[in-house]
């Protein structure tokens, strides 16, 4: 496959499709449907998904309710569908968030002096030395639990890794003889960088975006399963699991279904981030 | 050479010093960020007027903004990280009794990773763009899309609840516990010369360690199969190829080697990582760890217990990326070389 930028595949995505390997198509197909799901799975789900009617409790997957009921009587299909919104969204906005800002922070060290540069970086090793999940967690208590502190920590120890990605590929852009006979031509900083060292530099922050989501998905999941983002009783995945955890021996659905539903969204945001990887490196890369 | 390494260590020493400081001025900003009356959380609710006038008085609340940093440095200094409102213990104390069991288990989910995951990175650089790697690369992508908790969950549903093989939770069985030495139980039952006592302890480490290894090991087996794969193509093992040297004896002495600074890299990195993870696992299988440690102080509210934890977390992971760095200088000429400026051969550049 010849190398390809990920702006042109997006230009061009039914040409692209169909030499693409079944994988791959199905990865892509997966994360379309997960898409439709955030945007219209309100309108699909049966049942209101905080409708508690204990006489309906810990129902098996059956006719009236395709995926059972929690021990709430609550339609687990119904709370899938709900859940996608803040499981999936939270996690669009995390990693969108952190990549603006990382993108951003590395554009100004571009462009400033090289104290700057020299500070910027080393605020970056000590956010990347607190991992994600201990720095939400001290987030929550501060900010209060919920998906806003949650998607705020994320943010906060996501942002120096894309900073760092972004500064490596716009410093790599900065050597480019285009770039200098710009400078020579007298464009202003601004205009270098908008017009034509960040164009030039994005593609694989844009793959590391679709490769971050799936791993965001589960540490949205995560945070909410141990009551630091959403609360019960919103139907987030991570949440859903949580409480069905208590009653894998009566009704395995409610914890096994939600947490499938995770795994599968971040298998395929993993998949098709790969599948842009390969493509803008122009080999196959694992 | 040597005073260009006193230099290289004192820089990364300066560094770290740094890196503490900043993590400090991190912790004590979240603690503002918190509203309502810092006193009235140190002390507790249930805490009286007049206590909370003490508190306030010893935590130098009264203090202008800067004296108030000034007063939370110094106390950090002292080693004093203030006091769990939900065990009334210092947080030091607290995190020096959960510490133990985390240690134990990052160990074993180390030791699973270097055993299960760097054979197999190595397998797929072998079979490379062959059917085992196109099966390894799957198994791996699917490894790393596995939420732990859920995973963890089910194993202990599985073997434990079903199948009845494994115990369920815990770090050793009522009545085979080992008079505490060092806190974990797989050592502690070997001090105490107790083999059966160690034995149920391996048993009550398996699964969690297993969960936890999981992403780990998918992670390690695609770095090691990539920087395999670039290691197999430099010209010296071209060459041991071409001298009829074994697959085998290519791929460890030949091709492991080179690999060998990505891996500890890595494995000093996921030590980070895992301590993180080990707060989604340690409260399923009920490990008295770090992660259930921070887990109940959250769900209590118990704000300087939490973030006593995130400091003490972000300065042990500073701590760990200096001893990778360390390693990596004394075992590998050529980041000496990098870092010192010295030739890679000793001899003078």
């Amino acid at each position: 496959m010849t190398s390809m930028t990920t702006s042109a595949l997006l230009r061009r995505p039914v040409l692209r499709l169909r030499r693409m390997p079944k994988l791959d198509r199905a990865a892509f197909a997966m994360v379309g449907l997960l898409l439709l799901t955030v945007a219209f799975g309100p309108l699909l789900a049966p049942y209101d998904p905080y409708h508690v009617d204990l006489g309906q409790a810990m129902l098996p997957p059956g006719a009236e309710h395709w995926l059972g009921t929690d021990s709430s009587g609550r339609d687990v299909l119904s709370r899938v569908l709900y859940g996608a919104r803040p499981t999936i969204l939270g996690s669009l906005c995390a990693v969108g968030l952190s990549a603006l800002i990382g993108v951003t922070v590395a554009s100004l060290a571009a462009l400033a002096p090289r104290w700057v540069d020299d500070a910027i970086m080393r605020i970056c090793d000590i956010a990347l030395s607190l991992p994600i999940m201990v720095m939400a967690l001290g987030i929550s208590v501060a900010l209060g639990p919920s998906l806003r502190s949650a998607i705020i920590a994320m943010v906060l120890s996501w942002w120096p890794s894309f900073t760092r990605l972004a500064r490596a590929e716009i410093r790599t852009t900065m050597t480019s003889t285009y770039v200098e006979s710009a400078v020579i031509t007298g464009v202003s900083r601004w205009r270098l960088m908008t017009r034509h060292v960040l164009p030039n530099s994005l593609d694989s922050v844009y793959v590391q975006v679709t490769l971050e989501i799936g791993g965001a998905t589960l540490i949205m999941a995560g945070l909410s399963f141990i009551g630091a983002g959403a609360q019960p009783p919103s139907a987030e995945w991570g949440a859903m699991v949580e409480s069905g955890s208590r009653f894998l021996t009566s009704a395995w659905w409610t914890a096994v279904v939600p947490g499938a539903v995770i795994t599968l969204t971040a298998l395929a945001f993993a998949l098709a981030g790969d599948a842009l990887r390969a493509r803008t490196s122009g080999r196959e890369v694992m | 050479m040597d005073r260009r390494l006193t230099r290289y260590l004192l820089r990364r020493l300066w560094l770290v010093v740094l890196a503490v400081w900043g993590l400090a001025t991190l912790v004590f900003f979240m603690i503002k960020a918190i509203p309502g009356d810092e006193a009235q959380s140190a002390a507790g609710i249930t805490a009286t007027p007049e206590q909370v006038e003490v508190v306030r008085e010893r935590l130098g609340l009264n203090l202008p903004l800067w004296g108030q940093y000034l007063a939370y440095l110094g106390r950090l200094l002292h080693g004093d990280l203030g006091s769990s409102i939900f065990t009334f213990r210092p947080v030091t104390a607290d995190l020096g009794g959960a510490l133990p069991a985390t240690v134990e288990l990052v160990a074993a989910a180390v030791l699973l990773n270097l055993l299960i995951g760097v054979p197999v990175g190595m397998l797929a650089a072998a079979y490379e763009r062959r059917r085992p790697d196109a099966a390894i690369r799957l198994g791996a992508i699917a490894g790393g899309a596995l939420p732990l908790f859920w995973l963890g969950l089910i194993l202990q549903h599985l073997f434990g609840a079903r199948l009845g093989i494994l115990p369920i939770s815990g770090t050793q069985s009522m009545g085979m516990e080992a008079p505490r030495v060092t806190g974990m139980a797989t050592v502690d039952s070997l001090l105490a010369g107790d083999l059966m006592g160690w034995w149920d302890a391996v048993q009550h480490l398996v699964l969690p360690a297993v969960t936890l290894s999981v992403p780990f090991i998918a992670f390690a087996v695609r770095l090691v199969r990539t920087s395999m794969i670039t290691a197999l193509e430099a010209d010296h093992v071209v060459m041991a190829r071409a001298k009829g040297a074994s697959p085998l004896r290519v791929m460890l002495q030949h091709g492991l080697r080179t690999c060998l600074g990505p891996i500890v890299t890595l494995i000093g990195m996921q030590t980070g990582w895992m301590i993180g993870a080990a707060v989604l696992i340690e409260g399923v299988f009920g490990r008295p760890g770090v992660g259930a440690y921070l887990t109940e102080a959250v769900q209590q509210k118990d704000t300087f217990a939490v973030l006593g934890v995130v400091l003490f977390t972000g300065v042990t992971v500073t701590l760990v990326n200096l001893a990778v760095d360390l390693v990596q200088l004394v075992s590998d000429p050529r980041v000496r070389a990098a870092q010192l400026g010295a030739s890679p051969l000793g001899a003078k550049a």
